[in-house]
């Protein structure tokens, strides 16, 4: 066990984070380039809340929220809100759901999304600092950079996006307390979709 | 061109997937629902078999689908007067994917859901049921949620069962985990949970894996360790936030499961969990060196060791404690590094303890092979090059003593496995400091004599002469290495049966036959004498594959006739009492009962006294007649304690904690 984290504090050591996030403390930073060439750091947003989507077109969990147009009004409602909404591919070349940044373009303007911005992580080396098991996961760190949710979008764990009307949606429910000044209620649920395609 | 091709290519998948991933036909997991019976009773039960085939390198998932993916649903359209239970699962495999955890189904399973029948329904009543089943199945790279809506039709009846299809059910239903019948404990210390699974020590237990249920209390993808203490099995893994009041699972075990259901509570750490654990660590130390030093007599390593240190007689004060030191190193050096791989290994997802594997009978076999070679070559059968090479590093200062002693060391690891099993075990249990610490004394014990005698000239002086009489001597070590060969056969035949030791020891010979050659060749100087020993001992090894463990035979209980319904009914019949009880060899209940009651020398003087027929039902196969039987008296499973006195067809189901009186009073009076 020690030895594998030697090993993966060797391969993380450029950005410095540990290999799961626990609520609250401070969420490790990160740096990323998103689909237009832009280097991206959590850091960069300190001061507003920040939710962190992990995605991968090709799974039907992300289908569901997407088709329906779910993802995209949780986007549109958390922004209007003043959030700040990073989305995070951690599809390794190769594997489901891995684009180029054109494909990834491409792809946010046909699901009619609004992320802040679109981030690619092929080596999954943000996406594993950060524990993200499924597609979706999603995560928010508040404006003190500390996480204050992570787990599914809602909490109905099926592909069916007819559950998504009787859904709680997680996601702008904490962000709604936030606002209020309120504690996070629901602060960690169990994520649900398919496996994040890292590379092996 | 690309890029056009992609955009098309996503909104294809985003338009048509859902819809053609549930288009009929186009399933990858084949469902077929059966009933076990299409009349049941009507206040009674029925079970439904809902059998799947992935489509090869596809997997459907457990109820606890692991890191990703969501479990079965079922959405009931039933009849009135008839209600569903959950889906029970059968025993998941593991199936790791890039550091994500997965608990699935990568063959053919079955799982099952029980039907309930109101009392009131009327004979003949038609019973149409209908169910959606939601499901995930994935490959490696991609996963489709499937649904399937299946029917059969029942009818309200007598129940009966048809004998083919019970037998297929209870094929089945083998694959279900069993309840273990005893409570188990878990506690979470510094990131690290550890649960205490009741699991008697005589009882095998394979590759075992814990299984969670509970979400959130272990990080699934984190190796597991398990260790046996007495009657315990304590699985250790790295915890995660959730201190549930109840922890539940099913540990795997050599193709059984059982259900586990584990409160908080206090549990021992492993032998050297921590710094409380300082005097285990001492011990083992002390075992260590002790052992070392004992290895210097060994066979491989006394040649070695006899050579070098009448060389260094010669030599004088100086020159010789700086060959001891460099020797001390080169031997100490060497068994940190053997020790280091061995917990590599461990560390790289091997999930068991040392002592699991001389429960494997290929491993007591590759063990029989190595000491009969060994005494074979003591008793001056052939020659090992060893001995030539140790001659030539003699005499070369510093450099040469360390390679003598990195060669003794060497050398003598495949002496320490039969003889050194035992601390070798000890030191996987410790932390990872500790354990190498155990190996480093293990070498410093090995250069101990050594070192005494680079230390001390008086020592020096006192060495013997080499001569005749050191081949007698290593002719009489052959004596226990041959007595250790027996005794390994011996184990062989009880874990493998007559044909495994048949083989074992035809390879034996084999290889004995085979290093008789090569000393023929040795005697006579030719070149690459060590051909026909080499091609004899891979032959010989060849035969590990067809090693398999014998059949588990039903085991006779002193006073006990093996249960059977037909003999209770015999008994009963001719106005005997009968005390028919249930056992398993892993539950931990049933062991205490029998050793502190049933077996009690008392309790079966009385049970003589009384006329009373024993009847013993071992269910540690899990025998699914024997549970139909268990069940039918309200349990889940073992132990189980019926007491029939004569004329009664009913029996008195005793307290699963039995007393030496609840026995005598009754076989007294009956």
């Amino acid at each position: 066990m020690r030895l594998f984290a030697v090993v993966l504090a060797t391969t993380v050591a450029a950005t410095p984070l540990a290999a799961q996030q626990t609520i609250g403390q401070p969420a490790g930073n990160f740096r990323l380039t998103d689909v237009s060439g832009k280097n991206v750091s959590l850091a960069d947003y300190r001061g507003r809340p920040v939710v962190i989507e992990w995605n991968n077109p090709g799974c039907p969990f992300v289908q569901k929220h997407y088709n329906s147009g779910n993802m995209q009004k949780t986007q549109a409602q958390a922004r209007a809100g003043g959030a700040v909404w990073l989305t995070v591919n951690s599809s390794a070349p190769g594997k489901q759901g891995h684009m180029t940044p054109a494909e990834a373009q491409a792809f946010v303007a046909s699901a009619k999304a609004t992320p802040t911005n679109y981030l690619l992580d092929p080596k999954g080396v943000v996406g594993k600092g950060y524990g993200a098991k499924t597609t979706p996961h999603l995560y928010i760190v508040d404006g003190t950079g500390r996480l204050v949710y992570q787990g599914g979008i809602d909490d109905k764990p099926t592909s069916n996006a007819s559950d998504i009307a009787g859904a709680r949606n997680h996601v702008l429910a904490a962000l709604g307390e936030m606002k209020a000044g309120k504690p996070v209620s629901v602060a960690e649920t169990r994520p649900y979709g398919c496996s994040v395609k890292y590379a092996e | 061109m690309r890029l056009i091709h992609f955009v098309l290519m996503t909104l294809a998948m985003l338009l048509v997937l859902p819809a053609a991933a549930q288009a009929p036909g186009e399933r990858h997991v084949a469902i077929e629902l059966v009933p076990e019976t299409a009349v049941p009773r009507a206040g009674g039960e029925v079970q439904l078999a809902f059998v799947s085939r992935p489509q090869p390198g596809w997997h459907g998932y457990w109820k606890n689908p692991g890191d990703a993916g969501v479990e079965t649903t079922a959405a009931w359209t039933l009849p009135a007067g008839v209600t569903a239970e959950p889906i029970a699962y059968p025993v998941p495999h593991r199936l790791l994917i890039a550091g994500l955890m997965n608990y699935v189904y990568e063959g053919p399973f079955t799982q099952f859901v029980t039907l309930k029948l109101a009392a009131g329904l009327a004979a003949g009543t038609a019973l149409p049921v209908s169910v959606k089943l939601d499901y995930l199945v994935c490959t490696n790279e991609v996963c489709v949620p499937e649904s399937a809506t299946l029917q059969t039709a029942l009818t309200v009846g007598d129940g009966a069962v048809a004998p083919d299809r019970r037998a297929q059910f209870d094929e089945w239903r083998r694959a279900l985990p069993k309840p273990l019948g005893s409570p188990a404990t878990y506690a979470v210390e510094n990131g690290l949970l550890r649960i205490a699974v009741p699991f008697p020590a005589s009882a095998d237990a394979a590759d075992p894996y814990f299984f969670p249920l509970t979400d959130g209390v272990l990080d699934y993808a984190a190796p597991q360790t398990v260790t046996r203490e007495g009657d315990t099995l304590l699985i250790e893994t790295a915890a995660k936030t959730g201190r549930p009041a109840r922890l539940e699972g099913v540990l795997a075990t050599g193709g059984r499961g059982f259900a586990v259901a584990a409160a908080p509570g206090v549990v021992a750490s492993a032998s050297g969990g921590g710094a409380a654990d300082l005097g285990t660590l001492f011990l083992a130390l002390g075992g260590a060196v002790l052992g070392g030093l004992l290895l210097n007599i060994m066979p491989c390593v006394f040649p070695i060791l006899s050579l070098k240190a009448l060389s260094l007689a010669k030599g004088g004060g100086a020159g010789a404690r700086g060959e001891a030191v460099a020797y001390t190193a080169g031997v100490v050096l060497v068994c940190l590094a053997l020790g280091a791989a061995l917990l590599a290994l461990r560390a790289g997802g091997a999930s068991v303890g040392w002592a699991f594997q001389l429960t494997d009978p290929r491993v007591i076999f590759v063990l029989l092979l190595l000491v009969t070679a060994i005494a074979f070559n003591l008793a001056g059968l052939f020659e090992l090059a060893a001995p030539a090479a140790a001659n030539r590093l003699a005499g070369e200062g510093r450099g040469g003593a360390f390679g003598t002693g990195a060669l003794a060391a060497f050398v003598a690891t495949p002496c320490t496995g039969p003889f050194m099993g035992a601390a070798m075990g000890t030191a996987l249990l410790l932390p990872w400091w500790g354990a190498l610490a155990v190996f480093g004394g293990l070498g410093l014990g090995l250069a101990l004599p050594f070192l005494l005698i680079g230390f001390v000239p008086a020592l020096r002086r006192a060495l013997p002469k080499p001569g005749a009489w050191m081949a007698t001597f290593r002719h009489v070590l052959s004596i226990p290495m041959f007595a250790t060969a027996l005794a390994l056969a011996w184990v062989l035949g009880r874990q493998a049966g007559v044909d495994g030791m048949t083989l074992g020891l035809a390879a034996a010979a084999l290889l004995a036959a085979g290093l008789w050659w090569t000393g023929v060749r040795q005697g006579r100087g030719r070149g690459a004498a060590w051909v026909p020993g080499a091609v004899a001992a891979l032959l010989a090894l060849a035969v590990t594959t067809t090693i398999t463990r014998a059949p588990v035979q039903a085991t006779e209980v002193a006073g006990g006739e093996r249960f059977s319904e037909q003999r209770l009914a015999e008994l009963q019949a001719s106005g005997r009492p009968v005390f028919a009880y249930f056992t398993a060899d892993w539950c931990v209940t049933c062991k205490v009962n029998e050793k502190a009651v049933i077996e009690t020398a008392d309790v079966r003087a009385a049970l003589k006294g009384g006329e009373v027929a024993t009847l013993v039902g071992d269910w540690t196969d899990g025998d699914p007649a024997l549970g139909r039987f268990i069940e039918r008296h309200n349990r889940a499973g073992v132990p189980l304690y019926l007491w029939y006195k004569p004329g009664s067809a009913t029996p008195e189901v005793l307290p699963q904690l039995l007393t030496r009186a609840m026995l005598m009073d009754r076989a007294g009076g009956s």
